[in-house]
């Protein structure tokens, strides 16, 4: 389908936006957590599939690991300039909206992530298990919601040195984990 | 920022950098060397790859959040695709009228839901039959609190129908259409109630009708809510039961 969208498809880039955009939306949102900058985010994500598509076969990611990682690559972009993070998050002025937790990762899958989980997402979810909690939490954190080292370094309240370390570790045993 | 863990070896370090640069957690010159590094250093490119296609595990399991359709012509906008539609996608014969309305004022607002409202019930009804006759049908009874908005609105396989029975917007007002699944994590708008009698719509291939859906209508300012959540007071709100 990329392939397609590389020779100018306009069919198939629908059809993939269709497909893919409330998950990339999902990834946007769980790092910016301001629907309007979730938005306007997503509509850039695509603008650069368009324009990237003809190089996507030279980077050797799986094509939704492409599509997540431009998403969230976007997403830390905007929140690095804003250089503020929003703590309260729900629009008060929303009578509909959910409750935060609902737009939060959750440590468990979903049905349909369940669904087509692969060994290798159960593996990695086995190996953050086998993490403690502030450590996983720390990788989730970065991952999903965009954290910076000095983020980590403000919540654990430790110097950021120290946090780079802690969390350098964390990844090396993620890593042993998985590889084995 | 240094590195204050001079224990790592030379690979462990390899290792580390590896991920952290797939977290997005470099900054500087580490981020430059990282980059320039990822066209020149096969292995560590791969194992960047590793990373970022197991992290992207985590996104996956993220529940779906069906961005407003107007992000959708927004994109095909920018793109200059708007003349030639980015596809035939039944889902967008919902979002279109709405998209569309939206940056409309006046006169332009009623003509563009007039094509939108009727359009929609000229061209769907029909096309999914088989679906219907195999699913299950749905029905709620919106009332507003003082009597006044009385709108019905039933699925009948992937077909819903939201009928005008009594009441309308306030002037100057839109009210607009929500599901509100809990599954999802927000609600999505399907349009604004027209002004008289009914449409019927098509539900998008995210939305799946059952008794844990609720249906709102919110009141929104001309053209429907500018945000793409609802901004103004539910003024009804009900669930669906099964036929």
């Amino acid at each position: 389908m990329i392939a397609r969208i590389a020779a100018g498809d306009r069919a198939a880039f629908g059809a993939l936006y269709d497909a893919t955009s409330a998950k990339l939306h999902a990834v946007c949102l769980s790092i910016l957590k301001d629907r309007p900058e979730a938005e306007e985010t997503l509509q850039e994500v695509y603008l650069r599939v368009w324009q990237g598509a003809a190089r996507y076969a030279v980077n050797g990611l799986s094509p939704m690991t492409w599509l997540i990682t431009i998403a969230r690559n976007r997403a830390i972009d905007r929140l690095r300039a804003r250089g503020s993070r929003p703590i309260a998050v729900v629009n008060s002025r929303d009578p509909l909206a959910p409750d935060l937790a609902e737009t939060l990762p959750s440590a468990e899958p979903g049905p349909e992530a369940a669904a087509i989980a692969s060994q290798q997402r159960r593996m990695l979810a086995d190996c953050l298990a086998q993490l403690s909690d502030p450590q996983a939490g720390a990788v989730r954190a970065v991952y999903l919601e965009g954290w910076s080292y000095a983020d980590l370094a403000a919540r654990e309240g430790m110097p950021i040195n120290t946090v780079r370390s802690w969390l350098r570790r964390s990844l090396l045993r993620l890593k042993d984990c998985v590889d084995q | 920022m240094t590195i204050d863990d001079g224990s790592l070896t030379g690979p462990e370090a390899d290792h580390a950098l590896a991920a952290e640069f797939a977290l997005g957690l470099l900054e500087g010159d580490e981020l430059q060397i990282a980059r320039d590094r990822m066209a020149v250093d096969a292995v560590f490119a791969a194992e960047v790859r590793m990373w970022q296609e197991r992290l992207a595990e985590l996104a996956l399991a993220l529940t779906p959040v069906m961005a407003p359709a107007r992000a959708r012509h927004a994109v095909r906008e920018r793109l200059g695709h708007s003349v030639a539609p980015l596809s035939v996608d039944p889902a967008d014969r919902v979002p279109v009228w709405r998209g569309s309305a939206g940056w409309l004022t006046g006169l332009a607002v009623a003509a563009a839901l007039a094509v939108a409202v009727f359009s929609p019930a000229l061209r769907s009804p029909q096309d999914r039959d088989g679906q219907q006759t195999e699913t299950a049908g749905y029905r709620a009874r919106l009332v507003s609190d003082d009597n006044a908005l009385r709108v019905d609105a039933q699925i009948s396989g992937r077909e819903m129908q939201v009928t005008l029975q009594a009441g309308a917007a306030a002037q100057g007002r839109d009210l607009e259409i929500w599901w509100i699944d809990p599954d999802l994590a927000a609600p999505v708008s399907l349009g604004l109630l027209p002004a008289a009698g009914g449409m019927r719509m098509s539900l998008p291939g995210e939305l799946e009708p059952g008794a844990d859906i609720r249906i709102a209508l919110s009141d929104e300012p001309a053209g429907g809510s500018p945000t793409g959540q609802a901004t103004g007071p539910i003024v009804a709100i009900a669930p669906f039961t099964s036929l």
